[in-house]
């Protein structure tokens, strides 16, 4: 029973971890109606930020966590405002294109991460202990990361619904065009949704590098990862998100313990293609959009 | 535009003038050179170790060359930049073989680039001592490929040793679902059967797993004295992590490749206290010409030399040393002559099973002790003692 109870809260505290690392996608998915295929380099990149801040000064990630976050918020203004503007969504395969665009961007960060960071695998060691609630012990880092991600999600979440730019943000997700004609600007505001997504990647990996070991060529399966997760959720759904987060977590962590770890890589999937196949929406579909 | 060709020539211009450039003292090698031909990853994310390999070879070439060269003749090193590609390497092969008409190959890093210049390194006759540690190209199929690097089955024989000496009866193994750790796992179950130890819990996952806490908790739950990783570096952190982070206990971790990484102690900070890791060559190491190794090797490249740079050393050394018992450069007289040459080199004991495998190579284990590597098995080549059993996280 302890076992058991272990394992729930592993897993929940994981879907916690995986939540943080999607929350970004989500949210310019949601806006945008893009996926930002960048993502994953995007946390590799706030990760890698937070090694050298530790290595170089002692600092810990809690301090890396709001630079590399401001830093991911310059570097994803200047890619919106600079790039991504200028591919116009409205035109035939604008989606596409601006799909290219992020793959592309995800080789020049990755690359350029390469060059200063080198290719092996990095950590930081950091809130490595476990908590004893009674028979069960409770991983530090893994707790530390969930509080984090609901914190987030509420923060995000009172932002859009209850802040002036937010509902802005919002009336330009359900029509760009609407929201423009009352005088929204809408290109300010993408720049600003965009921004704040590669923030919240940025500031997501400056804490789970002390989970799991980032290299610079990480940031494809993360990406991957966190799209599975908002896909399952109902894309740009944040209370699906986190439903989907969970549903991951405990997952993987169940197949791992009772199928074999081996299975478990191909359980997530199976589970992704199920809710493709008999809920296309998501879990949560047009409900508690963005 | 500079094309692919031409960055080559360029590269393969440089490292020539390299080694033209290396002094030759002593007795004068006289003659045409005798040309050694290999392809290395001198460029690109998989760079780092194929360089040290090289200059391990550039290292070898220049001592024999000091030491009046082999045959009389001076050794020249003629290496291209493989990129880390596969067939990239099996075109340069091809080009050192037909076009340039090498007198001597060697290898190139690592198992994936000998895998696939096999072949054709065997229908050219031309024998190679292979830097590719699994054991399935030298039973026979590639005649011509004989081991310079201790085979996978064997990397971990001394922490079970080290296990087995202080009493340990049970062991968990945790295996990455890939060729070199599931290859690896089975030399250790062999091992630790023959040591008189039981594998009580074994599973693999896959390569891509980044959560090991539901893992590592089964494989704590039948108690074994020792847990033992066939791991890369990322995997083998990922368990250290999730054991301590859940408090799951042994009297010894060990795990194969990862803790001999610097990368290791740093991202894990005080959680790789006592870990064990393997290495199949140590700076400290008190084998053949070990010292003078170490000190020309840090004199010529500023830096000191790691396994790769050995491994390759020893093999060129090997290699010239059988040529010059033969007396020519017959390449299937070369080939018996190393298939019987027992030797020690700066890695260990050279010997090879009679099809060219490895078997006298084995490994050195060292532990994480106050955030630095050291040397702790077999006991006459340690730097400090062992320090078992594991403290609590």
């Amino acid at each position: 029973m302890a076992t058991f109870a272990t394992l729930v809260v592993l897993g929940l505290l994981w879907g916690g971890v995986y939540l943080l690392m999607a929350e970004g996608l989500n949210l310019i998915y949601g806006v945008m109606k893009v996926v930002n295929l960048a993502h994953g380099d995007f946390i590799v990149l706030g990760g890698l930020l937070a090694l050298t801040l530790f290595g170089r000064y002692g600092l810990s990630p809690v301090v890396a966590f709001p630079l590399a976050a401001a830093l991911l918020f310059v570097i994803g203004a200047a890619v919106q405002g600079g790039v991504l503007e200028r591919i116009p969504l409205a035109k035939p395969e604008g989606e596409l294109r601006t799909l290219l665009a992020t793959f592309g961007l995800s080789y020049v960060v990755a690359n350029t991460s390469f060059l200063i960071w080198g290719s092996q695998f990095q950590s930081i060691p950091f809130l490595q202990s476990a908590f004893a609630v009674g028979p069960i012990a409770v991983p530090q880092g893994l707790l530390a990361c969930s509080l984090l991600a609901a914190a987030l999600a509420v923060a995000v979440h009172a932002w859009l619904r209850h802040t002036a730019v937010g509902r802005a943000v919002r009336a330009t997700a359900q029509s760009a065009l609407g929201a423009a004609a009352c005088g929204l600007n809408v290109r300010r505001l993408r720049i600003v949704t965009f921004a704040l997504g590669a923030a919240m990647a940025g500031g997501a990996g400056a804490l789970v590098i002390a989970l799991v070991p980032f290299q610079t060529s990480s940031g494809g399966d993360l990406t991957v990862q966190a799209f599975t997760l908002i896909a399952l959720g109902g894309l740009g759904s944040y209370l699906g998100a986190w439903l989907a987060a969970e549903l991951l977590g405990i997952t993987e962590v169940m197949a791992q313990y009772y199928l074999g770890s081996d299975a478990a890589a191909a359980v997530i999937y199976l589970v992704f293609i199920a809710v493709l196949v008999f809920r296309p929406q998501g879990l949560l579909g047009r409900t508690m959009r963005i | 535009m500079t094309t692919r060709r031409e960055l080559l020539q360029t590269s393969a211009a440089i490292t020539l003038l390299g080694a033209m450039a290396q002094p030759r003292r002593g007795a004068a090698a006289a003659g045409p050179p005798i040309r050694v031909g290999c392809s290395i990853t001198q460029t690109g994310p998989y760079s780092a170790p194929a360089v040290f390999e090289l200059q391990g070879y550039q290292l070898a070439a220049a001592e024999l060359n000091k030491a009046g060269g082999v045959l009389g003749r001076p050794i020249e090193i003629v290496a291209y930049d493989d990129q880390g590609n596969p067939s990239t390497a099996v075109q340069l092969y091809q080009k050192l073989i037909h076009s340039d008409r090498v007198d001597l190959l060697v290898s190139p890093y690592e198992a994936d680039l000998v895998l696939a210049v096999a072949p054709l390194v065997t229908r050219a006759r031309m024998v190679m001592p292979s830097l590719g540690a699994n054991i399935e190209p030298y039973q026979g199929k590639y005649p011509y490929l004989i081991q310079a690097i201790t085979q996978t089955p064997r990397y971990m024989m001394p922490v079970i040793d080290l296990a087995a000496s202080r009493g340990y009866k049970t062991v968990a193994l945790l295996v990455q679902n890939t060729q070199f750790p599931q290859e690896l796992a089975k030399g250790i179950a062999d091992e630790a059967t023959a040591k008189g130890m039981s594998v009580v819990f074994r599973e693999a996952y896959a390569p891509t797993t980044t959560d090991f806490s539901a893992l590592v908790l089964k494989a704590a739950e039948r108690k074994p004295d020792v847990i033992i990783g066939a791991t890369y570096l990322a995997d083998a952190m990922g368990i250290v992590h999730a054991a301590k982070s859940e408090n799951v206990q042994a009297k010894m971790f060990a795990f194969s490749i990862g803790p001999v990484e610097p990368e290791f102690g740093k991202g894990l900070g005080p959680a790789a206290e006592g870990i064990f890791g393997t290495t199949l060559y140590f700076p400290s190491l008190k084998t053949a010409g070990n010292e003078a190794f170490v000190a020309d090797f840090t004199a010529k490249f500023g830096r000191a030399p790691d396994y790769h740079a050995a491994v390759a050393y020893a093999s060129l050394k090997v290699l010239a040393g059988a040529v010059q018992r033969v007396g020519s450069l017959d390449q299937d007289k070369i080939l018996r002559a190393l298939l019987q040459t027992q030797t020690d080199t700066v890695v260990g004991r050279f010997a090879l099973s009679p099809t060219g495998m490895q078997t006298g190579y084995t490994s050195y284990v060292l532990q994480w002790q106050k955030g630095k590597q050291e040397l702790v098995w077999p006991r006459e080549q340690a730097t400090a003692p062992v320090e078992l059993p594991h403290p609590a996280w």
